[in-house]
């Protein structure tokens, strides 16, 4: 597997707009300015609907801003090709979305696999690191079950799998342990702080639970659409 | 409660790829039928042409006639490689049989000892040889140019004929152009014959065989009333010999030297019919796939609409595929697939209606329709070409999809 290493992100005056000129139109973002450092693991918290997931979508090259300039190690995003940035997420960022979303026509195993089937990492390679992941959120005996027979924590916890599938260097979770108990909570945590240090890797989650944001090195609250607190811990 | 929350969109998806299966299944089928029926057909009439017993054929159907039949025989079997040539006299007449009612007939009026060798592998055998029409050359009656020569009145009959009227051999059957039995001459019946199964033309089911001078006598062609000439015929069918049909070139020169002596009548070699026929089978080819093309049309439009609208119902998948980073080639390679997939399953679907069609065709269907069906051939060259040609248009529907797909905004298929 190829190995990439986080990346420095900053975004310089960002907007996004949704359904701009219209009616519904909404501002999710309005004017943010940030800077990730490679290997922070930061915290994002505020109300819903603040533009907590745009934020995250945007930093994981899933969207693009409407006004203002998202750039990676120094260099627009905007100036990258749709190829270029879908290769980037592919080898460089995992994301845990808040709502799984993981493809119910594939078993456990096989959602895992996708992202390393994508990369064309050899079956002889991806299978068993397909299988040491699920066995690492505790869900070997699941690996053959499919989505839609999954508890809500299980299929979290496949989703966290599928995300450290191609070791990324930038992580990025939306609630990641939403429907998790305290105790998978926990194990969930440690497991992404121990991906986070034994890789360097950039982690940034948006959370409501003051138990993961507590763990975080760095803390961005956001309201309508703004980044009104950013404290950075030692 | 999860299960089912799949199920609904599965019996969905179920639903459209059975519409879509279908609609391909119907619009490859039609040029299936067509083709192999049409192409049937076609190889059927060459055979005929190619297997005939004569080469060329003289003609001046309707009131133009022939004229000087007789003599035509002597002139036409004076060319060299010419070895036989029988004009034909075909008229509508009325048969009267023992009750006295009347039946229309089509009677061939030929000269008996030039007629048999005319006759092709396939009918050979359906006559008795030789023709017992007395008078072999018809130069008894048809005596120095006049018909003052004794007539045989010996006629054959046709067995459909015969087994339908209870004519056999040694019957007496009056023969007249008119309704009126009073008017009719009674001939001899000293044989049977059989008919071939014919197609696309007239059905010689009731028919009769006489020579040339008493069909001509009887209608009035000999005599020379009304506008009709005397001595005629409507085609004059020439054999030659086999070296000489086996050389195009010489073939030619024969038709040609025939054709200087008739200017006025057409004169065609068969293997030139049979490049004619090719080539209007040809056309008919391509006419039936331009035919076909509006169902293919229906069919891919359908196929695209059902990809749409899986694109539209797979959107959260194709974002989420999109966000893990799966490139553009992987969601547009999917479709492809999917898209190949329901066209193949629509082509077989269509092959094997559109066969089992021909066959109820052949089976069920009346007269003409089902005697075509029974005739059709399945050219695995030209089914090939037609599962070919739906799977690359397909791909069209594909692309189209495809293109829908990749324009779905990653974050929105997200929300």
């Amino acid at each position: 597997m190829t190995e990439v290493r986080a990346p420095r992100i900053e975004l310089a005056g960002v907007t996004r707009t949704y359904g701009a000129s219209t009616p519904e139109e909404v501002q999710a973002l309005r004017g943010v300015d940030l800077t990730v450092e490679p290997g922070d693991f930061v915290s994002v918290e505020g109300p819903s609907g603040c533009g907590k997931t745009t934020l995250l979508n945007l930093l994981g090259l899933l969207d693009s801003p409407t006004s203002g300039e998202v750039r990676w190690d120094g260099r627009p995003v905007g100036a990258r090709s749709d190829r270029e940035r879908t290769r980037l997420r592919l080898e460089g960022v995992g994301f845990i979305f808040q709502r799984f979303y993981l493809l119910p026509t594939l078993t456990a195993r096989e959602n895992v696999e996708l992202p390393m089937r994508a990369l064309r990492v050899p079956r002889a390679e991806r299978t068993p690191r397909a299988s040491a992941l699920l066995a690492e959120v505790g869900l070997t005996p699941r690996a053959r079950a499919y989505p839609h027979q999954l508890s809500g924590g299980e299929e979290q916890r496949v989703a966290v799998a599928r995300a450290l599938a191609n070791d990324p260097g930038l992580l990025l979770a939306d609630e990641p342990t939403g429907e998790l108990d305290s105790r998978n909570t926990r194990a969930m945590l440690d497991l992404l702080v121990r991906v986070r240090e034994a890789r360097d890797a950039t982690l940034i989650v948006v959370t409501h639970n003051r138990e993961v944001a507590g763990r975080a090195r760095r803390h961005l609250e956001m309201v309508d659409g703004r980044i009104t607190r950013d404290v950075r811990e030692g | 409660m999860k299960p089912f929350r799949w199920g609904r969109p599965l019996r969905h998806a179920r639903l459209q790829a059975i519409l879509a299966v279908a609609a391909m299944g119907a619009a490859v089928a039609l040029p299936v039928v067509l083709v192999s029926v049409g192409g049937g057909v076609f190889a059927h009439e060459l055979s005929e042409v190619e297997n005939a017993g004569y080469q060329i054929a003289v003609s001046a159907p309707g009131v133009h006639s022939i004229a000087d039949a007789h003599s035509d025989v002597s002139r036409f079997g004076a060319v060299p490689g010419v070895t036989y040539v029988s004009p034909i006299l075909s008229i509508a007449v009325n048969a009267f049989n023992s009750s006295g009612s009347a039946s229309a007939v089509l009677a061939e009026g030929v000269i008996p000892g030039q007629f048999s060798p005319t006759l092709g592998s396939a009918e050979s055998g359906l006559f008795p040889n030789p023709l017992p029409l007395g008078d072999p050359t018809d130069l008894i009656h048809y005596a120095g140019g006049t018909y003052r020569g004794p007539a045989t009145n010996d006629v054959l009959v046709s067995s459909p004929y015969a087994d339908s009227h209870a004519v056999h051999v040694g019957s007496s059957l009056a023969l007249g152009l008119t309704a009126n039995r009073s008017g009719a001459v009674a001939y001899n019946v000293t044989g049977i014959f059989g008919v071939a199964p014919t197609i696309l033309g007239p059905v010689g089911a009731f028919a009769i065989l006489l020579p040339l001078s008493n069909l001509q006598l009887m209608t009035g062609y000999a005599n020379g009333t009304g506008t009709i000439v005397p001595d005629a015929a409507d085609t004059v069918q020439v054999v030659v010999a086999g070296s000489v049909a086996a050389n195009p070139s010489s073939l030619d020169r024969v038709r040609s030297e025939i054709q200087a002596m008739v200017p006025d009548y057409g004169v065609s070699s068969l293997s030139q019919e049979a490049a004619q026929l090719q080539s209007a089978d040809s056309v008919l080819t391509g006419f039936y796939f331009a035919l076909s093309s509006v169902g293919l049309a229906v069919g891919l439009l359908f196929l695209a609409l059902v990809l749409l609208r899986r694109v539209e119902t797979d959107r959260r998948s194709i974002g989420i595929r999109r966000a893990i980073g799966l490139p553009r080639r992987a969601i547009a390679g999917k479709i492809l697939a999917e898209g190949l997939e329901l066209s193949a399953a629509g082509a077989g679907a269509g092959l094997l209606g559109g066969y089992l069609l021909v066959r109820g065709i052949a089976t069920y269907a009346t007269s003409t329709v089902q005697e075509a069906a029974q005739l059709a051939l399945f050219s695995p060259v030209q089914l090939g070409e037609i599962v070919l040609g739906v799977l690359g248009l397909s791909v069209l529907a594909s692309a189209v999809a495809t293109r829908s797909a990749l324009r779905i905004p990653i974050s929105e298929a997200l929300r």
